[in-house]
């Protein structure tokens, strides 16, 4: 039998020929040992940033959102541009553990738990702004329908209301999803720690895990039903976001496209995080073993893909809006890229749309420093993305009598930059005390697992 | 000296509580019975208990007015508590008097309307009438008499006035000019009591060239009475006629009653105004002709020479012949007996006495211009008088000056030094103001009392006598101007009542007060006959300002400064130029390129909150002060208009600081001066940036020959595609199920008839509790108004373009697209098809007012009521301004216009009760905006009636939906826009 095809050897996804103990050993060990100094500092400025956050929320409990830049015509601005910022961000997590997970892809498993840990937070950042940007904030419980004698429901015709039921259903799976995941890796902690009150927490949270191979048949099986639960979720969140503004009659609000082109920008800038936080953190506790150069490039394949959808669909708005026809939403077009915010405008275009072409480049695509930097530029061009369509659209709608300009005040984004730090403190007590890796589930994609090699001279 | 103050005012419930039985009552905390389980008593039985506690108190504890004034309504001997009770009296403006119809609840006045039956009113308002409610309630006004700065008591006023006031006193008065009968018999006494007395009217802005005018060409001071309903060319010369004053209502409803289209074989009236800023009037006209302020008088007189006034036989200047003014001729020539040439109050006496003679040779006199004796003018020319009392008081020439209700030292810069100067002043204002802080050692002030709370008379402009009845105590203890007439006159304390009953003494009294005025009165008509020769000397030697003209006008909102201190009017956006709480520098385009470099229509569509504009320094003679530059398009070239009236120091804390004053800058009409543009900016608070429509179809508008052709020219104007049921767009959402039996609401306002004046944004202000958000909210766009007036430019912005006002309140559409993004229902739809906005339930999530298409909702940002009503020492006052029947919302709630919710309530019980149907009789219910409205511009009714007005009018040709397209069924609807341009021109 001539040897027709030649077999192209997936590159190992670990690489330096780890063992199994000396992988446990990596990721446990930054739980147990003590934190290095940066750890200390980071956490600090952290915590002053989330101080910073609820100070200002405080100040927004007091005196009312006019603290914010807000106005009429624009009612909106950056607590909602922020709130779907966290919300779009927080979909990489569960893309990766889950549809990844069911499409089989083994190199997910470097980095679904970091992945999944920044979904929470990220979520978490998100669900401040809701709860916040209303005008009676000790009322928002009005919009869970909750029984009451007053016998008074919620619209079900609002998006709004949509929202609350995504975000609070994705969450929740997320956070059941990761905890799930995390229960084998609790039990390895718990066998591992030396200290009594350690051993009892994560005996707890091991929920009694001994590794028997009927809880692994179970928790496989868990693990599958979460994932396929997760998998619609991730689609479903940021279109019914998006229906926030699609389903208004706003012009540059109103437009069918927005559920897939949200769906693909929360992609990229989640994958764009992921990035941004794994490159430190592989630096910083020396993982580029796990954390490998394959996986910056399939990531940076994700972010050309996805990069490339939002730009499409920049494009198409403009399509639709000259083939409708439409006066006001030509209007509202022209006025994005040549109007008032057209600064706005052109940095989310650069950032979104131009950047992610240099990842065309095989070498682009593994240079660590490039990758670092332009996931950055991602997220912030994303960012600018939601101040684009919130903002122009609003500023300048059907009657140019109302037309105005918004511009946020130091509260929008002192609030803002508080919100990383509610993000870091979170993310950093993670990295502390909890296992990045997914201890048990990366070792099962190492060549170590897989005695035979797959190699077919082998049979 | 704090407790008198709290005494002053009454009827807040805790000086209720003063009364025994009533705090008895409020200790039980259950009234008799309630708390005893006893079946003899009733809810009913509460009610009848708590309806004579509080009965009981007012007889023990409130401070009612002890003489008879009697309400409209017919039963004045019951008052229900929670009913409004209405009372006609006037409102004295700008020297003359016009009919209003004060609503008060449980005795605070807290609504001024129109006086139907009032020839000078006819139910309409203007922006003073409305917002004159809110300075009653000013807590910054004068509370109690001072001498020297020291609280003195009323008593110590007579007492002073009896011993100090002798015959032999020499006495000069200065009184703004006031049509008062009473004060007019007073000042005969005064004139016999002090031979060496001096008696001068002053005005910052008054009518007194009007008068000299007639006096140069009639040979005595006449007043021109413009009949316009009768016109059919109607002429005004720097006439703006329309902003509000002393006869702006009365010439509005004639104005637009001459030009009400519902068929296309109705005619329209034409109005020409030649002007150099562009006014609310110049807004309205067919055709408006630039000239500088300073050229008036040339036009006018090119103008007569042209239509062969007597006198003006070989005239010629630089106007002669000029396109437009042979065209304006030539239509007024066309129209004699049925044409009006006016002039506004500040050209000189020359003008008003050319356009005497052209309304002669054109035989207007009589028909469209009617000539009166005005029995209060001061004879002679006051301008000289008040000059020469300045100069007579710096060298001690008299021994006291009486200045009753004037401003002199704000609005007479140098009049400040001169009062140091006289031994004893006597100053009775409103406000402790400039004048108050000038006045020397030992000067007396005495707080003038609002016409709401003091008795008072006198004559509409055309001469309707009036009496004015208090609606309340004074609340500072203020004094009325013939009070402190009467005292200095009669040597002891003159109360107003006796003073006015003194004057009338024929007729019936009480059909007077019922009624608000005297029917059958006006001033008689003189016979005229005009000699041109007085006015042809002027005009030869007549010579305009050679190259930049400076002209400081009287500013349409706060007029001469003298209510800076209101927040409704500041607040009120300029017609023009939309902005709020400043005074600019007006300057054409054209002009302010070449002075200033700068580029109109700005780069920027839309000014930022952070934005300043560019400050100029202006120097006239030895006086220079700095003022941002607005360009505003149609403004005369080579010309520059500033607004007096701003920049007070001492006029409370709303007025005080807001502008600047330009008074230092006034010496005439129109004066040359020069500008430099400074490095500085200044932040300007506009509330609509934007100046073009951008080709949409907003305001949609035609000439009447093409109305006559086309009359479905607005509603073709859009085609609302998709398919259709029964002629409807299909929607997605379930569509709203009216019931048979309600009535249906709707909403028209005719765009031809909108002047643009603004009045329904104030009365709306007054009706529903709008708070005043000051500047820095504007700045933000956080303006409250529930009803704005969007202004639009169309033509050349560097040429002549002309403006379009459209009033928008909420369109209350159907299929509110509001109502189907609220998460937790707080807007909703009414059976009787309004837009309801529920308060209590508002979360404040801003997604209705992002989703309107209008931009109708109003958010409050912060707790605003509180921090108006709150922010003073004495809350409890600008509370009493507050309509009981409108809740003021707290901070974090949206809040939008309701078509009046609480008037629509009102009238369906009423029919509930009187017809046992749901539906009010066709006109029961007007919405503030349609009352006060002087051009009646509003319709508003049960469009589920057919024969109702408003279904006539939504039937016809011009009616057409806003933003018909998006399928959100409004149901406010305009009438498109019609002109009437003279086809020569075009």
């Amino acid at each position: 039998m001539s040897q027709s095809t030649t077999y192209v050897p997936e590159p190992a996804l670990v690489k330096g020929n780890h063992t199994f103990g000396s992988i446990t050993a990596l990721i446990a060990d930054i739980s147990e040992k003590p934190a290095p100094t940066w750890w200390y500092i980071a956490f600090g400025a952290a915590n002053l940033l989330l101080g910073l956050l609820l100070v200002l929320i405080g100040y927004l409990v007091y005196e009312g959102t006019g603290i914010w830049g807000i106005t009429n015509p624009v009612g909106w601005g950056w607590a909602i541009i922020n709130f779907v910022w966290w919300v779009g961000i927080g979909h990489a997590g569960t893309l990766i553990s889950a549809i990844l997970f069911l499409f089989r892809q083994g190199w997910r498993t470097a980095i679904n738990r970091f992945a999944e840990a920044m979904t929470i937070f990220a979520v978490i950042c998100a669900l401040v702004f809701p709860g916040i940007h209303i005008g009676r904030i000790w009322v928002a419980y009005w919009m869970f329908p909750i029984p009451n004698s007053m016998q008074m429901w919620p619209n079900f015709n609002s998006p709004l209301l949509w929202d609350v039921f995504a975000v609070s259903t994705y969450f929740t799976v997320s956070l059941l999803f990761w905890f799930v995941g995390l229960v084998p890796d609790f039990a390895t902690l718990r066998d591992r720690v030396k200290s009594k009150l350690a051993a009892k927490i994560y005996g707890v949270l091991a929920l009694g895990w001994t590794g028997g191979n009927r809880q692994w048949q179970n928790y496989e099986k868990s693990y599958m039903i979460l994932a396929g639960l997760a998998t619609p979720l991730v689609l479903s969140v940021h279109t019914i976001v998006s229906f926030d503004f699609a389903v208004s009659i706003i012009p540059g609000w109103h437009t069918t496209i927005f559920p897939p082109y949200f769906v693909a920008g929360a992609i990229f800038s989640g994958f764009a995080m992921v990035m941004t936080l794994m490159l430190i953190a592989r630096k910083l506790y020396g993982l580029k073993d796990i954390m490998t150069d394959d996986h910056v490039e399939k990531m940076n394949l994700i972010i050309l893909v996805t990069g490339n959808m939002v730009g499409f669909a920049y494009i198409m708005e403009f399509f639709i809006a000259w083939y409708s026809g439409v006066t006001y939403e030509k209007a509202a077009f022209i006025n994005r890229a040549m109007g008032p915010y057209a600064w706005a405008y052109w940095t989310m275009f650069l950032c979104n749309v131009i950047s992610p072409q240099f990842f065309w480049s095989k070498k682009m695509r593994r240079n660590i420093k490039v990758s670092f930097i332009l996931s950055i530029v991602v997220n912030i061009g994303m960012w600018f993305e939601r101040f684009v369509i919130t903002v122009t659209s609003l500023a300048q709608d059907f009657l140019p009598s109302s037309w105005g300009y918004y511009s946020p005040t130091w509260v929008d984004i002192g609030t803002y930059i508080g919100t990383f730090g509610l993000f870091f403190t979170f993310f950093l007590l993670f990295l502390r005390f909890m296992p990045m890796v997914a201890i048990a589930e990366i070792k099962m994609v190492m060549p170590q697992a897989d005695p035979h090699h797959y190699d077919e001279k082998h049979g | 000296m704090s407790t008198t103050e709290t005494k002053t005012y009454w009827r807040s419930l805790n000086e209720l509580a003063k009364n025994e039985e009533y705090q008895r009552f409020v200790d039980r905390e259950f009234p008799e019975g309630a708390s005893e389980f006893n079946d003899g008593y009733s809810r009913r039985n509460f009610l009848q208990i708590m309806g004579a506690s509080i009965a009981l108190a007012g007889l023990a504890a409130c401070r009612k007015p002890v003489q008879k004034i009697l309400p409209l309504t017919r039963q004045p001997e019951y008052t229900v508590e929670g009913k409004p009770v209405l009372y006609a009296s006037a409102m004295p403006f700008l020297g003359s008097l016009t009919g209003i119809v004060v609503e008060t609840n449980s005795g605070r006045p807290t609504k001024i309307e129109g006086n139907e039956l009032h020839p000078g009113s006819l139910g309409g308002t203007h922006i003073h009438q409305q917002a004159a409610i809110l300075d009653l309630y000013d807590p910054d006004r004068a509370r109690g008499i001072t001498q020297g700065g020291e609280a003195r008591t009323a008593d110590d006023f007579a007492v002073f006035a009896g011993q100090y006031f002798t015959a032999d006193k020499r006495v000069a008065v200065l009184s703004a000019s006031d049509s008062s009968i009473t004060l007019n018999r007073l000042k005969a006494d005064f004139k016999r009591k002090f031979a060496r007395a001096t008696w001068v009217t002053y005005d910052a802005f008054g009518e007194e060239n009007a008068l000299l005018g007639t006096q140069m060409a009639f040979g005595r001071k006449l007043r021109a009475v413009p009949e316009l309903a009768e016109a059919r060319v109607i002429v005004s010369l720097d006439d703006d006629f329309m902003s509000s004053g002393a006869d702006s209502v009365r010439r509005v409803k004639a104005y637009s009653a001459g030009r009400r289209v519902m068929a296309t074989t109705d005619t329209m009236n034409r109005l020409y105004v030649v002007e150099s800023n562009y006014s609310l009037t110049g807004t309205n006209a067919e055709h408006r002709i630039r000239v500088k302020t300073s050229e008036i008088p040339l036009f006018t007189f090119a103008l007569a020479a042209e239509l062969g006034v007597a006198g003006f036989a070989g005239y010629s200047n630089s106007w002669s012949g000029h396109a437009e003014l042979k065209t304006l001729a030539a239509d007024l020539a066309a129209h004699r007996g049925a044409s009006v040439v006016t002039v506004g109050d500040e050209q000189p006496a020359a003008v008003h006495a050319a356009a005497a003679g052209i309304n002669a040779v054109l035989g207007n006199a009589g028909r469209t211009v009617r000539y009166v004796e005005l029995p209060h003018a001061e004879a002679g020319d006051q301008h000289a008088a008040f000059t020469q009392l300045k100069a007579d008081l710096s060298a001690g020439g008299y021994d006291a000056l009486v200045i009753l209700g004037a401003n002199p030292a704000h609005t007479a810069p140098g009049f400040a030094e001169v009062l140091g100067k006289v031994p004893t002043v006597v100053h009775l204002s409103t406000h402790e103001d400039e004048t108050t802080k000038a006045l020397p050692a030992g000067g007396w002030h005495v707080p003038m009392a609002h016409f709401l709370e003091s008795w008072g008379d006198g004559t509409s402009f055309t001469g309707v006598r009036s009496v004015v009845q208090p609606m309340i105590q004074p609340l500072f203890g203020g004094w009325s101007a013939i009070e402190v007439l009467g005292t200095i006159v009669g040597g002891a304390k003159a109360t107003g009542y006796d003073l006015v009953r003194a004057t009338w003494t024929g007729g019936d009294w009480r059909r007077i007060l019922h009624d608000g005025f005297l029917e059958g009165t006006a001033f008689a008509s003189a016979s005229t006959s005009f000699s041109g020769g007085a006015v042809r000397t002027t005009a030869d030697a007549y010579v305009p300002v050679a190259g930049l003209e400076l002209s400081v006008r009287r500013s349409p909102h706060l007029l001469d400064g003298s209510v800076a201190n209101n927040g409704w009017l500041q607040e009120l956006p300029d017609a023009i130029t939309k902005i709020t709480w400043d005074n600019v520098l007006l300057v054409s385009p054209t002009t302010a390129r070449a002075l200033f470099g700068l580029e109109y229509p700005r780069s920027q569509t839309v000014r930022p909150p952070d934005s300043e504009e560019p400050v100029a320094r202006i120097t006239v003679g030895e006086e220079s002060l700095n003022l941002p530059i607005w360009v505003v398009a149609g403004h005369a070239d080579d010309a520059l208009t500033v607004y007096a009236g701003y920049g007070r120091t001492h006029s409370g804390r709303i007025g005080n600081g807001t502008g600047v004053d330009t008074y230092p800058l006034r010496n005439g009409l129109a004066v040359s001066a020069t500008v430099r543009l400074t490095e500085h900016t200044y932040p300007v608070a506009s509330t609509q940036d934007h100046h073009s429509m951008e080709g949409r179809p907003l305001i949609r508008e035609a000439t009447l020959a093409t109305y006559a052709v086309n009359p479905r020219f607005a509603a073709d104007m859009v085609k609302v595609p998709g398919p259709k049921v029964d002629g409807a767009p299909i929607s997605l959402f379930n569509e709203q199920v009216f019931p048979a039996g309600e009535p249906q609401w709707g909403m028209t306002i005719d765009l031809t008839s909108c002047i643009g004046c603004g009045v329904c944004t104030i009365a709306c202000q007054a009706e529903n509790n709008i708070p005043v958000v000051g500047k820095k909210e504007v700045k933000r766009g956080r303006e409250m108004h529930w009803i704005r007036v969007d202004r639009y430019f169309s033509g050349d912005l560097n040429g002549s373009p002309q403006v379009v006002h459209q009033p928008i309140p909420c369109m209350n559409c159907e299929l509110a697209p509001c109502e189907q993004v609220c998460p937790v229902a707080a807007t909703t739809h009414s059976d009787d098809g309004l837009n309801q906005m529920t308060y209590n339930r508002c979360i404040g999530t801003r997604y209705c007012a992002n989703n309107c298409p209008f931009k109708v909702r109003r958010f409050n940002f912060f707790n605003y009521p509180k921090l108006w009503l709150e922010e003073v020492n004495t809350p409890e006052v600008v509370q009493m301004a507050m309509n009981p029947d409108v809740s003021v919302r707290f901070r974090g709630v949206m809040e939008k216009c309701t078509y009046c919710v609480q008037r629509i309530s009102r009238a369906k019980i009423e029919a509930k009760r009187t017809t046992d149907s749901k539906k009010p009789a066709d006109g029961a219910v007007k919405t503030a905006c349609q009352q006060a409205c002087p051009s009646d511009a509003i319709y508003f009714g049960d469009i589920s009636q057919s024969d109702s007005r408003i279904t006539q009018v939504k039937t016809n040709d011009r009616n057409y939906l806003l933003l018909e397209e998006l399928n959100i069924r409004p149901r406010t609807s305009y009438l498109a826009k019609l002109r009437n341009p003279n086809e020569a021109t075009a």
